[in-house]
């Protein structure tokens, strides 16, 4: 294990609060009924950008829920694979947030935004190879150093590879948590939609996971379109988690065990209901884990 | 073989669709591999992505202009501002801060003039709702200063107040655009300029009209005026302003925060980022 690593073993202690349990992300428009209803669910995750406001009602909103649910912080935009400098104003907005709301989780992504100061605000692969590999590695430590706890770092979905890369994605990813001490957060739906885009089987990078290393997991929806010579899936997180991809996260607690489970939904979003029926669905597949192991 | 930020300029120059894009997305469609669906159409996904990303932020913080312009010509007029400037952080909380200076630019000269000021007043609002939280005036503590003292008094506003000025009927149109669910009132663009406080109230931002003299009022606490030259200039500007009825206004609606009783030269303004 990397040196870096070791320095984040009291930060696991911490993540362990995060019950292994179905858990949806908070988006604005349920935040009345959410404050209203406290409706049952494990846990909840936002997206940390949302909440790097100095004050004001969402903040506020965010205190109140937090007294009442385990929170995740998501983090979608700082840009750990770029080449670029880290950008300490986005860190430290991310620390503040940290320390203010204190989140049994904190994740980010394996994925770069932004180069030469330009952003894209979107999530774009990295090719992997070994400097990829070394250089994500460091960023990701430098922000749990800054931090102070752990990073789960999640798997995005992707519609290229970059013809260069010397390993495979699942190869890739377990590299990072080793090298970095970082933990994973397996969005399983970004696994199937990349496993059909690029044709590779998804049981493979389930296999090659290293279950200590699992924070988390992510359910989402994805959108089929048809392309000139074939079908293409894209992960649009506008839609029920598709069958083929809950017999996948079957398969993923088989190889992980029982872990926190998202529902993430960030397009055409439904009534609040819909998203707490599929956090119910996880949470059968969940249980008929804990009862095996009771 | 391309390092690793080689790669990802050429990667972003072919999605962001500048200048530079052809020649760079002929180079990174050499270095990709993507399923039969082909390199092109997977690159397509990243750009569409982006460019929904950033237009669906700024339809979000500006949703009077996108009712005011159509959803068609918003999203072109967003396109054309991502060109001329392209995000620059991970956090698209900062995109709109140069969007009402964009439509001055493109409607300054014409019949659409009132759009930039529409688009300053919804920036303005965004600024006030993540602007830091602070308590109301302790009244105990304006009670204890001595009638003597007044001339050495400062004032703190709530870190969410923003001050707006516009020689149209802004308000009206930003009031009348809000309500999504019925047809907007035609509101007479030759009616009349208007002068705004914005600040935070409960959970919410209240917007007030203000006279000209409380406006000039509030201005000089911004610029870190002691009272009685905040009260001189207000009167100079208004003759009908009275400092007694300003006072508990904006100590009621928890404008005014604080006071200190300042005897030496401050430079820094109170409230830097109040405009």
């Amino acid at each position: 294990m990397h040196a870096q690593a070791a320095s984040h073993q009291g930060a696991k202690a911490r993540s362990q609060s995060m019950p292994a349990a179905a858990g949806i992300g908070l988006r604005s428009p349920h935040v009345p009924e959410v404050l209203r209803t406290c409706p049952r669910v494990a846990w909840l995750e936002v997206h940390s950008e949302n909440y790097f406001a100095a004050g004001g009602a969402h903040v506020a909103q965010l205190e109140r829920i937090a007294e009442s649910y385990p929170l995740s912080l998501h983090g979608v935009g700082l840009s750990l694979g770029s080449t670029d400098p880290l950008d300490q104003r986005h860190l430290d907005a991310l620390c503040r947030a940290v320390r203010h709301f204190e989140p049994a989780l904190i994740s980010e992504h394996l994925a770069w935004s932004s180069v030469g100061g330009r952003h894209a605000n979107d999530l774009l692969p990295l090719p992997y190879t070994e400097e990829a590999l070394r250089h994500v590695s460091r960023r990701i430590a430098a922000v749990q150093d800054a931090l102070g706890r752990q990073l789960a770092i999640e798997n995005v979905s992707s519609y290229v590879e970059f013809a260069s890369s010397q390993l495979s994605e699942w190869e890739f990813l377990a590299g990072v948590a080793a090298e970095s001490g970082c933990g994973l957060l397996i969005d399983v739906n970004n696994i199937y939609v990349s496993a059909r885009n690029l044709g590779f089987d998804p049981d493979l990078y389930l296999a090659a996971i290293p279950p200590a290393a699992v924070r988390e997991l992510h359910l989402a929806g994805h959108t089929r379109v048809q392309s000139p010579g074939r079908e293409l899936l894209i992960d649009t997180h506008g839609a029920p988690v598709a069958e083929a991809v809950w017999d996948l996260y079957a398969r993923a607690l088989a190889y992980f065990g029982a872990r926190p489970t998202l529902i993430e939904w960030d397009t055409d979003i439904p009534p609040l209901a819909n998203l707490l029926a599929e956090a119910a669905k996880a949470d059968a597949l969940l249980g008929a884990v804990h009862a095996r192991l009771a | 073989m391309p390092g690793l930020r080689e790669l990802q300029s050429d990667f972003l120059a072919a999605i962001l669709g500048d200048d530079a894009a052809a020649a760079a997305g002929a180079r990174i469609e050499r270095e990709l591999v993507a399923g039969e669906y082909g390199i092109a159409r997977g690159l397509a996904i990243y750009a569409n992505n982006a460019e929904h990303h950033v237009s669906d932020s700024l339809r979000k913080s500006f949703p009077v202009v996108h009712r005011l312009v159509g959803a068609a010509y918003f999203a072109q007029c967003a396109r054309e501002f991502r060109r001329e400037h392209p995000s620059r952080s991970g956090d698209l909380q900062h995109l709109g801060a140069g969007f009402p200076a964009y439509w001055q630019r493109r409607h300054g000269d014409d019949g659409y003039r009132y759009l930039a000021d529409v688009a300053r007043l919804e920036w303005l609002y965004e600024e006030a709702s993540a602007a830091a939280d602070h308590p109301p005036l302790d009244l105990a503590k304006l009670a204890r200063v001595a009638p003597a003292a007044y001339d050495m008094l400062r004032f703190r506003l709530h870190p969410s107040l923003r001050l707006f000025e516009s020689k149209f009927p802004t308000l009206a149109i930003w009031e009348a655009n809000r309500r999504t669910e019925q047809e907007p009132e035609l509101i007479d663009l030759g009616s009349g300029g208007e002068r705004l406080m914005l600040a935070r109230k409960g959970d919410g931002i209240a917007l007030h009209r203000l006279t000209v003299g409380e406006f000039v009022f509030l201005q000089q606490i911004v610029q870190a005026r002691g009272f009685t030259d905040c009260i001189s200039a207000a009167e100079e500007a208004d003759v009908g302003f009275s400092a007694t009825a300003a006072l508990e206004k904006f100590v009621r609606e928890q404008v005014i925060v604080d006071l200190v009783e300042h005897r030496f030269a401050d430079p820094a303004p109170w409230h830097e980022s109040a405009q």
